[in-house]
C-alpha cells in the first residue's frame, strides 16, 4: 500500500511537470473560420475544451484583422503573437496570406515569442505540403496522416527545445 | 528620511489646494476678501507641465491665506523645502496709499523688505479707495500707483495692478487672475525642477544598499501630488507609473526578504480602487512597503487619476492586466497566504473594477473602437471573476451544479488548485456538516443527456481534488490509500483520470462499507485521508475565515445563492462580450446561461440561447462543439413541444459527422424523427434535410431525350440515416438551366422508397419535358406525414460531413431534351407511275433518323380513287438503295452497309387501317410495300394523231394520295404524318390516224401506242370493237395478223398497229354494240416491270405461275374516236368571208356562218338547230344571242345563216369566234375551214386628235 501511494505521488508530479510545459493544442482554421485540423496533445479526454479555446480565440484574430488601426504595423506580419493573456494557458495565432489561421494553445507560460514564431514557420511549411497534395480538397479538413505525424514531431521538438 | 513618512502623509492629507499667500499691508483683506474668493476656482489657467509645455487647466482650485495665518507660519526651512508642494505658490501684497510722501517714506521700504525674498512669486495690488466723484483723491491715487509701478514693475514683468473699490473693476480681476496664474506657473516650474533634481539624485543611488524606497516614494509622490493639486493629472499619473515601475524593479531584489502582506483580516477584499484603505504607515516595512498593499495602493492612485481624466476604459484595461499580474504575485506567496485568498481577491477586484468603471462610464463618450474594447475588458473581468467563483464553489462541493461544458472546463481544468502550505483540515465539530454536505451531493442528480448520449464529462479540475488535498495535508498516514477512491470520488471528478491511474480499483470490493463519515469513525482516525466531503467542509471553514465580504460569503453559502451569483456573472460577462468584438465569447456564455435556465425549467429562454450557440457553431463548422450543445437544444425543443425545431435538431444531429456519435445514438435520433413523422403533428412543417439526404445524377453523360419523349431518370441518393428509412413518397424537381422563368417540374416516384444508409439508386419515370437541359432542383418527399425537402446535392462522393461550402448548385445537367427535329422520314419509294386499275405495290421508304422506331404503328389512309388490296399482305423489307449515288465514297459506304445488314423481310397485315412495324425495322431504313389499286371508272380515250397535246389525258387524273401517320416513340408519343402522292397511269396512250385509204374503201387505221410506264410491255393480243358505221376489213375479227404478237414495247417508246377497217353499217345484231358510240381498242398485254422501279406485274397475276396463260394477261381498253369521211356529215358549217377591208380593233362587224343540211337524218326529227357561239372574251366582244335555236328545215339542202355582231378587242392574229352545234355529234358536222384558224385584226386607226401638239 505504502509503495503504491509513493509511486502514485511521483507519477503524478511527473505528469504535472510534463503537462505544465507543453503545447496542448494546435489547430488550422480555414478562412471561413471553419476548423480544418485540430489536434490536442493532452492525455485526458478533454479535446472539446481545446476546441472551445481555439474557437474563441478566433474572436481575437477577427478583431485584429478587422481593426487594421490596432494592428497597423502587424499588417504584413503573419505571426499574430499572443492572442490571449490568461492565467493558465497562452494562445498564439498565425495568419497566412490565404487567411488560414494557425492557433497554438500552450500551457507553457514562459514561452518565448521567438520560439513560437519558429514553431509556426515550421508548421506553416508542413501545412503547405499537406494542402499541396493533389488529393486534398481545398477548404476541407486535412486528413493526411503524414501531416499529423509531422505536426506531432514539430510539437515534440518544440517542447523539447523550450523545456530542455 | 523614513521618519518623514508619517509627517509627509499628514501634510499631504491636510493639504488640498494650491495656496496663495496674501500679505495684507494696509488691512485691506476684509475689504477685498469677498471679491477675491469669488474668483475661485480659477476658470482657466495655463500652466506648464513637466516637459515645460503649456497646458490649459480648467477650474483650478486655490485658497487665499493671509501670511499671518498659523498655517503658513511655524515651519522649519527643511520641511519647507521637502514639502514645498504645500507652500504658497504666489504672494499677493495688498497696499493702499493716498499720499506720495507716505508711500515714499513708509510703504516703499516695507514693500522692498517683503519682496526681496527671491523664492517668492509676488505682485502688488494697489487698492484705491477714492470715491469716483472725488477727482482729487483719485488723481492722487493714480499718482501713487504710477510711482508704485515705476518702483516695482520692470520691463520684463508687470508686478502691479490697481483695484478701484468704487470704480469699474472688470479689467482688474482679469489682470489679477493672469498675475496669480503667472506666479503659480513660475512657482510650479521651480518646484518641479527641484523635485526632479532630488529624484534624479536619489535614482542614481538606487542600487546602493543605503537606498531607501520610502524616501524615493516621498519625493515622487510629492511631485505627483503637486501635479494633482495643479490639476495636471496626466503628469501626476506619469509619476505614479514611474513609481510603480521603480517599485517592481526594486521590490524583488534578492536578499531582501520582506513580508508580502495580505495576512490581515479584510485583505481578501481588493483595495485597488481605494488608496486610503490602509494608511501607508501601516504597510511600511524597513525602507519599503509591503507588496500586497502597496501595489494596490499605487493602482488605486492611478485609477483615481484616470477617473479624473475621464478615462474609465483605461481603468478597466489596466485593471485587468493588474489583476492578472497581481494574481501571479499572489500565486508566488500562496503558501503563506490565507486559504484561497487569491481567488477571493480576484473576485472582489474584478467586481470592484467593473462597478467603478460602470459608475464613471457613459456611452458615446469615446469612439466606437474604444467602446468595444471597453466592453471586451469588462467581459474579461466578469469571466475571470466567474472562473474564480466557480473554483470556490467547486471547493465547497457545488461542482455538480456547474455545467461540465467546454468553456467551464477550459477555464477550470487548466487552473491549478490552490496551493496552501497545508490543506485546511476539518474542525473537530463539523461532522454534522459533513453529513449535510454528503446528503446534498447525493441529492444532486447528475444530468442525463438526451437520446441516451453517454459522454465522458469534461473535467472541471486540473487534477483530482481528493488526491491534491490529501497530498497537501500536514500528516497523512498512507495506510488506507484505497479510501481515496471512495465510490463518490469518481462521480465528482468526472474526469475519469482516476479510473485510469488508480491502482486497480477492481481489487477492492465495491461493497466496501462507507462508514468513514460517521462521527465515531471520524474522530478515531484524524490522520487518515480526508474524504471528498470532508475536504469540502474543511474548505468551507477555511474560506469562511478568509472571506471578509459578507456578500460574497452569502453567495457561496448555499447552492441556490451560488447559482444566482453564477447566473449573474455569466449574464454580465455575456452581455459585455456581446457589446464588444468578441461575439463568440458572448454566445458561448449564453450557452452556459441556457444550461442554468434549463435546470430551472425555463426552457423557453434556454432554447433561445442554445439556438444562438448552435447557430454559431454550425455556421463555422465546429461540429465537435455543436455535437455537445445540439442535444441540449433538442431536449429543450422537445420539452417545449416545438416539433418543427425538434425535428430539425434531430436532422442536424444526424447530419453531423458520423464519428461524433455512436451508432446507437444516431439510431435514437432517427427513431425520434420517424416517430414524430408518423405521429399527428399539430403544425406540420416541411423539414429541410439537405444535409442528410443528398442527391446527384448518375455519373456519366446526362440522359438525352428527344422532344416529347418520356424517359426514365436514374438518380443517386445518399442517405445519412444510420438505418433504413422508408420514404412514403419522393419527388424531384428539374430546373431548366437555360430558362429561369420556366416553372420547375416535379417528377415523382411511385410508391414508397426505402433508403439504405449510404448510397441508393432510384429511378423515376420522366414525363415528356420541354426542350432544354435540366439540372436537379429540390428533392421533396414524405416520411410518414412529414413532408421534407432537400437542396443538398452531393457530387459523386458520399455526403461530406463538412458541408459548409457544398451548397453550390450543381452545374452538370442531368437531362437534355433536344429541340424538335425530324426523327423519321416517310417517302415514296418509286416516283414513276404505276398501272391504273391494276393491283400494284406502292413502296414507302421508312427511314428512322437516329431514333428507334420500336413498336411504331403506321396508319395508312388511302385517298379517293385508291384502295388497299386487302387480299394481299403488306410486305416490309430492308431497303437497299439501288440508285447510284454521284459520289462514289458514300456509295461504297452504302455497299458495305448493305453487305453487313441482313436482309429482312416481313409480311404484315392491316388492322383497322394500321400496321405495326417489326422490331428489325426500328433502326434501319426499310421499305414498306402496300398493295393498292387505283380506280378510274372512265375509259382511256385515244386521240387522233396530230391533234393538240392538251387534249391528252391530264396527269392529275392519275394522281392518288396515301395519307400516312406514323406513331412511334416510347409510348407512341411521337407522330409523323405525311401524305404521299402516287402516280397511276394506263400502260399506253393511244393515238390513231388513218394511214391510207384504199380504193375499195378500206381504210388503214394506224393505232399508235405510247408506252406510259417505266417497264417493258409485251402485247399479246389487240383488237378493235368498232363503232357503228365501221366494219372490219376483210371480214376479220378486228385483229391484226397474229404473227405480229407478242409485240414488245420498251418503256417510253412507241409502237404502232395497223387495222384495216371499212365504212359500213354494223352488221351485228348485238344491241350493246349498237349503242356503243365509240370504237374500243382492246389490248392484251403483259408487263415486266419491277416494283422498285415503277409499274410492274400486278401481284394477283405474277404470283399465279409462269405459264403463258390468258389469265396472266392484262387487258387495256381504250376508246377511239373514228370520224366518218367528210361527205358523210349531215350538217355543214361554213365560215363566211369577213369584210374585205379587214378587221380593226373597235370596229363593229358582223360575223356570219352558214349552216347547211347535207342529208336528212332520221333521228333528228325536229326542224330546229341549237347553236352556240364561243369566243375568247379577251379578244372579242359579242353582241347578240350567243346561244339559241334557229329553225332549219329537215330537208336536205336547207340552209340558214347565223350572224352575230362582233367587236375585236385585240389586234393581231386571233382565233375568231366559233359556232358550235352542241346537239349534234362532232362526227356529223363538217366544218369549213376544217380546223381552227386565225384571223387578222388590225390595230385601231390612228386618231389625229391624239397627235395635236400641246
Amino acid at each position: 500500500m505504502f509503495n503504491s501511494q509513493a509511486k502514485f505521488g511521483s507519477t503524478e508530479s511527473a505528469n504535472l511537470s510534463v503537462t505544465e510545459k507543453m503545447i496542448v493544442c494546435i489547430a488550422v482554421v480555414g478562412h471561413q473560420n471553419n476548423p480544418l485540423y485540430i489536434q490536442s496533445f493532452t492525455e485526458a479526454d478533454d479535446a472539446l475544451k481545446l476546441h472551445h479555446i481555439v474557437h474563441c480565440s478566433l474572436d481575437v484574430v477577427d478583431e485584429r484583422v478587422n481593426n487594421p488601426k490596432k494592428s497597423g504595423p502587424m499588417l504584413n506580419e503573419t505571426f499574430l503573437g499572443l492572442l490571449y493573456p490568461t492565467e493558465n494557458y497562452k494562445v498564439y495565432g498565425y495568419l497566412t496570406n490565404t487567411k488560414v489561421k494557425f492557433i497554438l494553445v500552450t500551457t507553457d507560460l514562459d514561452v518565448r515569442d521567438a520560439d513560437v514564431r519558429n514553431f509556426f514557420r515550421r508548421f506553416h511549411s508542413a501545412y503547405l505540403d499537406a494542402v499541396s497534395n493533389p488529393f486534398h480538397v481545398p477548404g476541407k479538413k486535412i486528413t493526411s496522416k503524414t501531416f499529423a505525424e509531422r505536426v506531432s514531431t514539430i510539437v515534440k521538438s518544440f517542447s523539447f527545445n523550450t523545456t530542455g | 528620511m523614513a521618519n518623514f513618512l508619517a509627517q509627509f502623509l499628514s501634510i499631504k492629507n491636510s493639504c488640498e489646494r494650491v495656496v496663495i499667500a496674501v500679505e495684507d499691508m494696509s488691512d485691506l483683506w476684509p475689504l477685498v476678501k469677498k471679491g477675491f474668493d469669488e474668483r475661485l476656482p480659477f476658470k482657466r489657467a495655463t500652466l506648464n507641465n513637466k516637459t515645460r509645455n503649456p497646458v490649459s487647466v480648467d477650474n483650478l482650485p486655490a485658497e487665499f491665506i493671509l501670511t499671518t495665518d498659523s498655517r503658513l507660519r511655524s515651519r522649519f526651512p527643511q520641511e519647507q523645502l521637502l514639502f514645498s508642494f504645500r507652500e504658497p505658490y504666489a504672494t499677493v501684497v495688498l497696499v493702499t496709499c493716498e499720499d506720495l510722501d507716505e508711500f515714499k517714506t513708509i510703504l516703499k521700504p516695507r514693500l522692498k523688505l517683503i519682496v526681496q525674498n527671491d523664492e517668492r512669486e509676488w505682485f502688488i495690488v494697489f487698492v484705491s479707495r477714492a470715491p469716483p466723484h472725488n477727482d482729487q483723491a483719485s488723481k492722487m491715487a493714480k499718482k501713487v500707483y504710477a510711482k508704485l509701478e515705476v518702483d516695482f514693475s520692470s520691463k520684463k514683468r508687470e508686478r502691479c495692478c490697481k483695484l478701484d473699490i468704487h470704480g469699474p473693476e472688470a479689467a482688474f480681476w482679469e489682470d489679477l487672475e493672469s498675475k496669480i496664474t503667472e506666479c503659480i506657473r513660475n512657482t510650479l516650474d521651480r518646484r518641479i525642477q527641484f523635485y526632479e533634481e532630488e529624484i534624479r539624485k536619489l535614482s542614481e543611488q538606487r542600487f546602493k544598499p543605503v537606498w531607501s524606497f520610502c524616501n524615493f516614494f516621498i519625493l515622487k509622490e510629492s511631485l505627483a501630488f503637486m501635479f494633482e493639486m495643479a490639476h495636471l493629472h496626466e503628469d501626476s499619473l506619469r509619476e505614479y507609473d514611474e513609481l510603480e515601475l521603480c517599485y517592481l524593479e526594486t521590490v524583488n531584489i534578492a536578499g531582501k526578504q520582506r513580508d508580502f502582506g495580505g495576512m490581515e483580516h479584510g485583505d481578501d477584499q481588493a483595495a485597488l480602487l481605494n488608496p486610503a484603505k490602509k494608511p501607508l504607515t501601516q504597510i511600511v516595512q524597513d525602507d519599503s512597503f509591503r507588496e500586497f498593499e502597496f501595489r494596490q495602493y499605487l493602482f488605486a492612485c492611478q485609477a483615481k487619476l484616470l477617473f479624473k481624466l475621464n478615462r474609465p476604459f483605461e481603468v478597466a484595461s489596466r485593471g485587468f492586466s493588474f489583476v492578472i499580474s497581481f494574481s501571479k504575485a499572489l500565486a508566488l506567496h500562496e503558501s503563506i497566504l490565507p486559504f484561497c485568498i487569491r481567488e477571493v481577491w480576484i473576485i472582489t477586484s474584478c467586481l470592484g473594477l467593473v462597478n467603478a468603471t460602470a459608475a464613471h462610464y457613459s456611452n458615446g463618450l469615446v469612439g466606437p473602437e474604444i467602446e468595444k474594447e471597453y466592453y471586451r475588458v469588462r467581459g474579461e473581468l466578469y469571466s475571470l471573476c466567474r472562473a474564480k467563483f466557480m473554483r470556490l464553489a467547486y471547493l465547497l462541493g457545488y461542482g455538480s451544479a456547474i455545467e461540465k461544458s467546454p468553456v467551464n472546463s477550459a477555464s477550470l481544468s487548466m487552473l491549478p488548485w490552490p496551493k496552501p502550505a497545508v490543506w485546511p483540515s476539518m474542525p473537530s465539530d463539523a461532522s454534522s456538516e459533513v453529513l449535510a454536505k454528503e446528503k446534498m451531493i447525493l441529492q444532486a442528480t447528475p444530468r442525463v443527456k438526451h437520446f441516451g448520449i453517454q459522454r465522458k464529462l469534461l473535467p472541471l479540475e486540473p487534477a483530482s481534488l481528493l488526491r491534491e488535498a490529501n497530498r497537501r495535508r500536514a500528516s497523512l498516514s498512507a495506510g488506507n490509500v484505497f479510501e481515496l477512491f471512495d465510490g463518490r470520488s469518481t462521480f465528482m471528478d468526472g474526469s475519469g483520470s482516476d479510473a485510469r491511474t488508480s491502482p486497480s480499483p477492481k481489487l477492492h470490493p465495491i461493497s466496501m462499507p462507507r462508514t468513514n463519515s460517521t462521527p465515531g469513525n471520524f474522530e478515531s482516525s484524524i490522520d487518515r485521508p480526508m474524504t471528498l466531503t470532508e475536504i469540502f467542509v474543511a474548505a468551507e471553514h477555511a474560506l469562511q475565515k478568509t472571506i471578509s465580504d459578507p456578500g460574497l460569503w452569502t453567495s457561496i453559502s448555499s447552492l441556490e445563492e451560488f447559482e444566482q451569483k453564477y447566473l449573474e456573472l455569466s449574464k454580465a460577462a455575456a452581455d459585455n462580450y456581446h457589446h464588444s468584438w468578441w461575439k463568440r465569447h458572448g454566445v458561448v456564455l449564453d450557452g452556459e446561461i441556457a444550461a442554468v435556465c434549463f435546470k430551472h425549467g425555463n426552457h423557453d429562454l434556454a432554447a433561445k440561447s442554445y439556438e444562438k450557440v448552435c447557430a454559431l457553431y454550425s455556421g463555422e463548422g465546429w461540429e465537435d462543439l455543436l455535437a455537445d450543445v445540439l442535444p441540449n437544444l433538442a431536449e429543450c425543443q422537445k420539452i417545449l413541444n416545438d416539433q418543427a425545431g425538434y425535428l430539425s435538431s434531430c436532422v442536424r444531429l444526424l447530419s453531423l459527422d458520423k464519428g461524433l456519435f455512436l451508432t446507437k445514438e444516431r439510431q435514437a435520433f432517427q427513431s425520434e424523427v420517424v416517430r414524430l413523422a408518423h405521429s399527428e403533428m399539430e403544425h406540420p412543417v416541411p423539414l429541410d434535410v439537405s444535409s442528410l439526404i443528398t442527391f446527384s445524377g448518375n455519373s456519366g453523360p446526362p440522359l438525352e431525350l428527344c422532344d416529347g419523349d418520356p424517359g426514365i431518370l436514374s438518380v443517386t441518393l445518399w442517405s445519412g440515416f444510420p438505418d433504413d428509412i422508408t420514404l412514403e413518397s419522393l419527388s424531384l424537381t428539374l430546373t431548366a438551366t437555360s430558362n429561369a422563368d420556366e416553372g420547375v417540374k416535379a417528377i415523382r416516384s411511385s410508391g414508397a422508397t426505402i433508403l439504405n444508409p449510404g448510397r441508393n439508386t432510384i429511378t423515376l419515370s420522366l414525363p415528356p419535358q420541354k426542350t432544354g437541359s435540366y439540372v436537379l432542383g429540390v428533392l421533396t418527399g414524405q416520411i410518414g406525414h412529414l413532408r421534407f425537402r432537400s437542396h443538398g446535392s452531393a457530387r459523386g462522393g458520399p455526403a461530406e460531413s463538412d458541408d459548409l461550402m457544398s451548397y453550390e448548385k450543381p452545374t452538370r445537367p442531368i437531362l437534355k431534351v433536344f429541340k424538335p427535329r425530324s426523327l423519321v422520314d416517310l417517302a415514296a419509294a418509286v416516283s414513276s407511275a404505276l398501272l391504273m386499275n391494276e393491283p400494284q405495290w406502292v413502296g414507302i421508304i421508312v427511314k428512322p433518323l437516329n431514333y428507334s422506331l420500336k413498336g411504331a404503328v403506321l396508319h395508312i389512309d388511302t385517298g379517293p380513287g385508291l384502295r388497299i388490296e386487302e387480299s394481299h399482305a403488306i410486305e416490309m423489307e430492308t431497303y437497299t438503295n439501288t440508285s447510284k449515288n454521284e459520289d462514289g465514297l458514300e456509295d461504297r459506304d452504302g455497299d458495305r452497309n448493305n453487305a453487313s445488314v441482313v436482309k429482312e423481310f416481313t409480311q404484315l397485315t392491316l388492322k383497322d387501317g394500321s400496321i405495326e412495324l417489326p422490331d428489325w425495322a426500328s433502326h434501319i431504313v426499310s421499305v414498306l410495300w402496300i398493295p393498292v389499286r387505283a380506280i378510274n371508272e372512265g375509259l382511256a380515250r385515244g386521240t387522233s394523231a396530230g391533234t393538240v397535246s392538251s387534249q391528252r389525258p391530264s396527269v392529275v387524273d392519275g394522281l392518288r394520295t396515301v395519307a400516312l401517320k406514323l406513331e412511334f416513340g416510347v409510348s407512341h408519343n411521337q407522330i409523323f404524318e405525311r401524305t404521299i402522292a402516287v402516280h397511276f397511269t394506263n400502260p399506253f396512250h393511244v393515238s390513231t390516224r388513218v394511214a391510207d385509204k384504199c380504193s375499195d374503201g378500206t381504210l388503214l387505221l394506224q393505232v399508235i401506242l405510247h408506252s406510259q410506264v417505266k417497264a417493258p410491255l409485251t402485247i399479246h393480243d389487240a383488237w378493235l370493237d368498232l363503232q357503228d358505221g365501221f366494219a372490219h376489213g376483210d371480214r376479220g375479227d378486228g385483229r391484226p395478223t397474229p404473227a405480229f404478237f407478242p409485240l414488245v414495247v420498251p418503256s417510253a417508246s412507241k409502237a404502232g398497229i395497223l387495222f384495216s377497217i371499212s365504212l359500213g353499217t354494223t352488221t351485228t345484231e348485238d344491241e350493246a354494240k349498237v349503242l356503243n358510240p365509240d370504237t374500243i381498242l382492246n389490248i392484251r398485254y403483259k408487263i415486266a416491270g419491277e416494283r422498285s422501279l415503277g409499274s410492274h406485274t400486278p401481284m394477283s397475276v405474277g404470283s399465279n405461275g409462269t405459264e403463258d396463260d390468258a389469265t396472266q394477261l392484262l387487258t387495256f381498253r381504250s376508246a377511239l374516236v373514228l370520224q366518218r369521211p367528210v361527205l358523210e356529215p349531215c350538217l355543214a358549217v361554213g365560215f363566211l368571208p369577213l369584210p374585205s377591208d379587214g378587221l380593226r380593233v373597235g370596229q363593229l362587224f358582223t360575223m356570219k356562218w352558214r349552216v347547211e343540211r347535207l342529208k336528212y337524218l332520221e333521228e333528228e326529227n325536229n326542224d330546229e338547230v341549237l347553236y352556240e357561239v364561243n369566243a375568247n372574251s379577251e379578244n372579242w366582244m359579242i353582241a347578240g344571242r350567243k346561244r339559241g335555236h334557229v329553225p332549219l328545215s329537215a330537208k336536205q339542202g336547207s340552209r340558214i345563216e347565223i350572224s352575230i355582231l362582233c367587236v375585236p378587242l385585240a389586234a393581231g392574229y386571233v382565233r375568231p369566234p366559233q359556232l358550235e352545234l352542241p346537239n349534234i355529234g362532232g362526227a356529223n358536222i363538217s366544218c369549213n375551214p376544217a380546223g381552227p384558224h386565225l384571223v387578222c385584226v388590225f390595230p385601231p386607226p390612228l386618231s389625229s386628235s391624239f397627235c395635236i401638239p400641246a
